[in-house]
């Protein structure tokens, strides 16, 4: 939008009253998990805080979207839901396998997942601008790189915002895959705990027995919760940011406001399939 | 962000599509009922053909809200539908048989809540973005429970989590083995998505036409049927996986025909493709 010199879509303003009707909502979700089922609040608050997490990652991700895959915008050349989705996955799958060393371990671990898969992405993005299309890493965002200090603009081509992934960019998209990866995996451990604790009394079988459902049950909530948390990011930066230098970085808290409702109403549903229990015969 | 870009021109009016989803949906997941009534599994089709009617009128909401240009791609759309409902989707099979209604419910209050995040928490400030999401979410969660309804012939948590299986003579109860604890529900996740979402992807820009895109949607959404039956051979007898196989094969080739014909009616011009004559001794 910047390149027809209008003010930036969506702006960076705030609604007070929209913001506090959303934490009066999360609140109310919370609560309503505290009456329901009392063990899960704890879980519940991890769910919370691995949502926000992966709303704060994506800002942090150089997604250019369609103007990138034609060299005429900086970043990776897909869309939020993509890049979210896989490294979400890759960290979950990381996280998920280290489960059984508690969840300071399984947390890093996702993290870890998600960073180098947004690291091995980004340096493959690189090597196909540079080595396929023939352009140069450039930001148009900025005039100095703000780590390593390369100047931009004799780089950037004239009628772009600039183009390919600068070092800053690179630095984002890894601690975006790391955000993202550490919380896609706390909002599952968190999941697995309620599920182990509360389904063996619900099908009347040994914790062995019902760990398939509850892994496969806490995996879905997760994917659902990252894809939610993900996609309301990407509306807040209406699809397209270079990363932690793009003015677009400093709409984030209303990312982390909008993650924690979506994530209390998702986690209390998530929670609520323990607790209803109306299994009308069929 | 609030200026219209795409003016939907012609066709059924999106309300009047939305009730034939709903109504349609409904009814035809709820005919698998017919499998518990005379005993068979020959009617788990009919969850498949509800979930198609709940992907075309979602693909019509798909739309109406992408219309609006929304910044992060129609993908992040059909991505926020089965997030939201797969979330509500697995708290309605605890509902037995009120399960798809329930779905449907609760898929519109988790739809409303994020589209009020996404309007206005992040200042979105689309006139119909908290109906679309709403709606989308209540589709993603019909798609869910139909094609869940087809693989298994049931739509209730327990069938859907256990299902008896034979070892060494004696039948035990499988939690590994189901649809939700052998993963199966993430390939739907996947299917369903990729049906919801290619339709108005592909057919979006000048000269789009709602038949047209309506029907891509449907024959996607019968390919991912497809896919869908061939899941029920781990869960139904012979003859259901048959009829399963031939309805979602009769309704792709109906459906390919018919795009490839609507897709020469809106062409400029149709030149059937022959191959390049090589020219003697050139």
């Amino acid at each position: 939008m910047s390149a027809l010199g209008g003010a930036p879509a969506g702006g960076a303003a705030m609604d007070p009253i929209s913001m506090v009707i959303g934490l009066v909502l999360a609140v109310v979700f919370i609560g309503i998990t505290f009456v329901l089922a009392p063990l899960a609040v704890i879980p519940l608050i991890g769910i919370i805080v691995g949502g926000v997490l992966i709303g704060f990652g994506v800002h942090f991700v150089p997604v250019g979207g369609a103007p990138a895959a034609m060299g005429q915008a900086p970043g990776i050349a897909t869309g939020v839901a993509m890049l979210a989705a896989g490294a979400g996955l890759a960290g979950l799958f990381g996280g998920a396998w280290a489960a059984e060393f508690g969840v300071v371990v399984a947390t890093i671990t996702g993290a870890i997942g998600g960073g180098l898969l947004m690291a091995i992405t980004c340096l493959m993005v690189n090597v196909i601008y540079v080595f396929g299309m023939g352009i140069p890493a450039a930001s148009g965002k900025v005039e100095k790189d703000p780590i390593t200090g390369d100047t931009q603009a004799e780089y950037k081509s004239q009628g772009t915002e600039g183009h390919g992934l600068p070092f800053i960019s690179f630095v984002g998209g890894v601690l975006g895959g790391l955000f993202g990866g550490g919380g896609g995996t706390l909002i599952y451990i968190e999941l697995l705990t309620v599920y182990e604790q509360y389904l063996p009394s619900i099908f009347n079988a040994t914790v062995e027995q019902i760990m398939p459902v509850a892994i496969s049950l806490a995996g879905m909530f997760a994917i659902g919760m990252f894809l939610v948390n993900a996609v309301l990011a990407a509306y807040n930066i209406t699809g397209t940011i270079e990363g932690p230098h793009d003015p677009k970085f400093k709409r984030f808290p209303r990312a982390i406001v909008a993650s924690l409702v979506a994530s209390a109403l998702c986690g209390l549903v998530a929670i609520l399939i323990v607790v209803v229990n109306l299994n009308l015969t069929i | 962000m609030t200026a219209q870009i795409t003016v939907t021109e012609g066709g059924i009016p999106h309300n009047t599509l939305m009730i034939y989803g709903i109504v349609g949906s409904l009814v035809l997941i709820y005919l698998t009922y017919l499998n518990t009534v005379t005993g068979t599994q020959y009617f788990s089709f009919l969850g498949g053909l509800g979930a198609i009617a709940a992907l075309i009128w979602g693909s019509s909401t798909i739309k109406r809200l992408c219309s609006y240009g929304i910044g992060t791609g129609v993908p992040s759309a059909g991505m926020l539908a089965f997030g939201s409902g797969v979330i509500a989707m697995l708290l309605a099979t605890k509902f037995g048989i009120a399960s798809p209604i329930v779905a449907l419910v609760l898929g519109f209050v988790i739809g409303a809540i994020l589209g009020y995040i996404a309007n206005n928490i992040l200042a979105m400030k689309i006139p119909v973005m908290i109906q679309s999401i709403a709606e989308l979410a209540a589709v993603g969660g019909m798609v869910m429970i139909g094609f869940s309804a087809m693989a298994t012939g049931s739509f209730t948590f327990s069938p859907l989590s256990v299902v008896p299986v034979e070892v060494l003579g004696a039948t035990v109860n499988s939690f590994g083995a189901s649809l939700i604890g052998g993963g199966i529900i993430a390939a739907i996740f996947m299917l369903g998505s990729i049906a919801l979402q290619h339709g108005f992807n592909a057919c979006l820009g000048p000269s789009e036409k709602q038949d047209r895109t309506l029907m891509l949607t449907a024959e996607v959404g019968f390919l991912s049927m497809l896919m869908v039956a061939i899941f029920s051979y781990a869960f139904l007898g012979l003859y259901a996986l048959i009829i399963n196989v031939i309805i979602s094969v009769i309704g792709w080739y109906y459906t390919y025909a018919q795009y490839i014909a609507l897709s020469k009616r809106d062409a400029a011009a149709w030149l059937d493709s022959k191959p390049i004559v090589e020219l003697e001794g050139a």
